[in-house]
């Protein structure tokens, strides 16, 4: 039986730091690593669903009060954290993808890249968070982003079109690889932007200046609610073992994702 | 001279006929290769004859003796107290019966309950295909073999489904989904669909999350991960 392996592979090579911390530590060595990372990608996913709750709400259509939330340090601090989950939530997906349908078994090294490239994401954001008034071209930048998660996603939908798995699942992998591309270059394209820095509602308006933008918003948008509604109901069907409890629960999830479109589409009645 | 080490055992009770849950700790002086299962005989015997505890072949191939140590499923007739300790930096040790069926008393589950999973995933060739003309055997050459012979050494002690991040609550579980992967990757069995209907069903393969919890705490060290990405795959 192996009771060192706490010693080799990832736990000594990657993550030095998180193995000094008692609970992390704890858990890892009852169930591994990658269950500490499990457990992290679902948070970070829950996270993200309020993350993005917030965001929709904030830019439809509201009294001028709610707008002046952002400004807020607290808020600005929000938004960077939810770039460091988005970018740890796309990455690792990106690994798992690997793993579960590319046959890549070297999950070590993408733990290590999942973390590290997560970690310069952040940074990258943090830093046009800092220095502002960037100016990028939408219909380049969108247009360089938009057709690599397209590649990406279709990679994903050729490996997985013609296998049994149930169509809901398959979308989740299809939209979560379109994602895993286009949610950390949203982050970016919002501070992005020419004097409106951290002004997002500009960013989005910017988005539907032409019908491809205003495309891309859609796709971005539709890709994201079902990612998000699937992966609620994911983790909800691992705990609730009642079927009514289940039903319940599916509809109340059904309706929030309806609430936010709802939602999407009068932002894009601006 | 071996090492001496004074351990403190706090075990999960329970009491079905007065309904009541409780820990209760044992203290013990002990040597470094004694098992858990010596520490449970020698807690019967020196300390509390009421202790139940389940084991039968205590050489790790019945996986009847599960337990949680410290919250991390192992087999308590395969972990030394040297190992333990070595493993979790303490001498302290909270013990626990696994959660995957139903308990019966202290750390005594009933596994009948938790082999229910396995029978339904068919742990054997449903139908085998017709041996060749004027052969007596299947051939099955060693290069096949290999993809799949590391799972046959499952001994179904229900750690991986203990440890998984979906809980098992509506899972089949790792070990499940594997005795019928296995199966799948035979070339002996010609009765697939009754296998992938249950493998890309709600409660199969849909509810893994790759935490990959199941392949870190296996005792026999079988990648059950590894067996259940090639169902995501469609490798079958």
């Amino acid at each position: 039986m192996k009771v060192s392996e706490e010693g080799q592979g990832i736990g000594a090579s990657l993550l030095p730091i998180l193995e000094k911390l008692p609970f992390l530590s704890r858990c890892a060595k009852t169930r591994g690593w990658h269950y500490v990372i499990g457990w992290l990608h679902r948070l970070t996913g829950i996270w993200l669903v309020i993350a993005m709750t917030a965001h929709i709400y904030n830019l439809s259509p509201a009294p001028t009060a709610k707008m002046k939330i952002p400004a807020l340090p607290i808020f600005a601090f929000f938004a960077w954290a939810s770039s460091l989950a988005a970018g740890f939530h796309a990455l690792n997906g990106g690994r798992l993808i690997l793993y579960e349908l590319f046959g890549n078994r070297n999950d070590a090294a993408m733990v290590r890249w999942t973390f590290g490239l997560s970690v310069a994401y952040a940074a990258m954001v943090g830093f046009l968070m800092i220095a502002k008034n960037q100016s990028a071209s939408a219909l380049f930048f969108w247009l360089t982003a938009f057709f690599a998660g397209v590649v990406t996603a279709y990679a994903v939908a050729s490996r997985v079109w013609k296998t049994r798995h149930s169509a809901p699942w398959m979308l989740q992998r299809i939209s979560g690889a379109f994602l895993l591309i286009a949610v950390p270059a949203y982050l970016l394209f919002l501070y992005l932007n020419p004097g409106v820095a951290d002004h997002a509602r500009a960013a989005v308006a910017r988005m539907q200046d032409n019908v491809f933008t205003g495309i891309v918003f859609l796709a971005l948008a539709a890709a994201s609610l079902y990612h998000a509604g699937y992966g609620l109901f994911s983790v909800m069907a691992d705990y609730v073992a009642s079927r009514r409890a289940r039903a319940g629960l599916t509809a109340l999830i059904l309706a929030f994702i309806a609430v936010l479109v709802f939602f999407t589409f009068r932002i894009l009645s601006i | 001279m071996s090492k001496s080490y004074s351990l403190t055992l706090t075990i999960r009770r329970f009491d079905p006929d007065a309904s009541r849950r409780w820990f209760q700790t044992y203290t013990l002086s002990t040597g470094p290769i004694l098992r858990f299962v010596d520490l449970f005989r020698r807690i019967n015997v020196e300390q509390d004859a009421t202790l139940a505890w389940t084991s039968s072949c205590e050489h790790a191939q019945c996986g009847s003796c599960s337990v949680k140590v410290n919250g991390r499923p192992m087999l308590a007739c395969e972990l030394l107290v040297e190992n333990a300790v070595n493993l979790f930096g303490t001498t302290k040790f909270r013990i626990e019966p696994v959660t995957v069926a139903p308990v019966v008393r202290d750390l005594v589950v009933d596994w009948e309950k938790a082999y229910e999973r396995v029978h339904r995933a068919k742990p054997y060739l449903i139908e085998p295909k017709e041996l060749p003309p004027g052969m007596t055997e299947h051939r099955i050459s060693p290069g096949k073999i290999a993809r799949y012979e590391e799972a046959t050494r499952c001994i179904n002690c229900f750690c991986c489904a203990e440890a998984c991040l979906s809980s098992c609550r509506n899972f089949i579980g790792p070990n499940a989904a594997m005795a019928g992967i296995v199966r799948m990757m035979d070339i002996r069995e010609t009765q697939k669909e009754e296998r992938l209907d249950l493998l890309y069903s709600e409660e199969g393969i849909y509810r893994c999350h790759t935490s990959k919890a199941c392949s870190h705490v296996c005792p026999k060290e079988i990648d059950v991960a590894h067996f259940i990405a090639l169902a995501k795959e469609g490798a079958f």
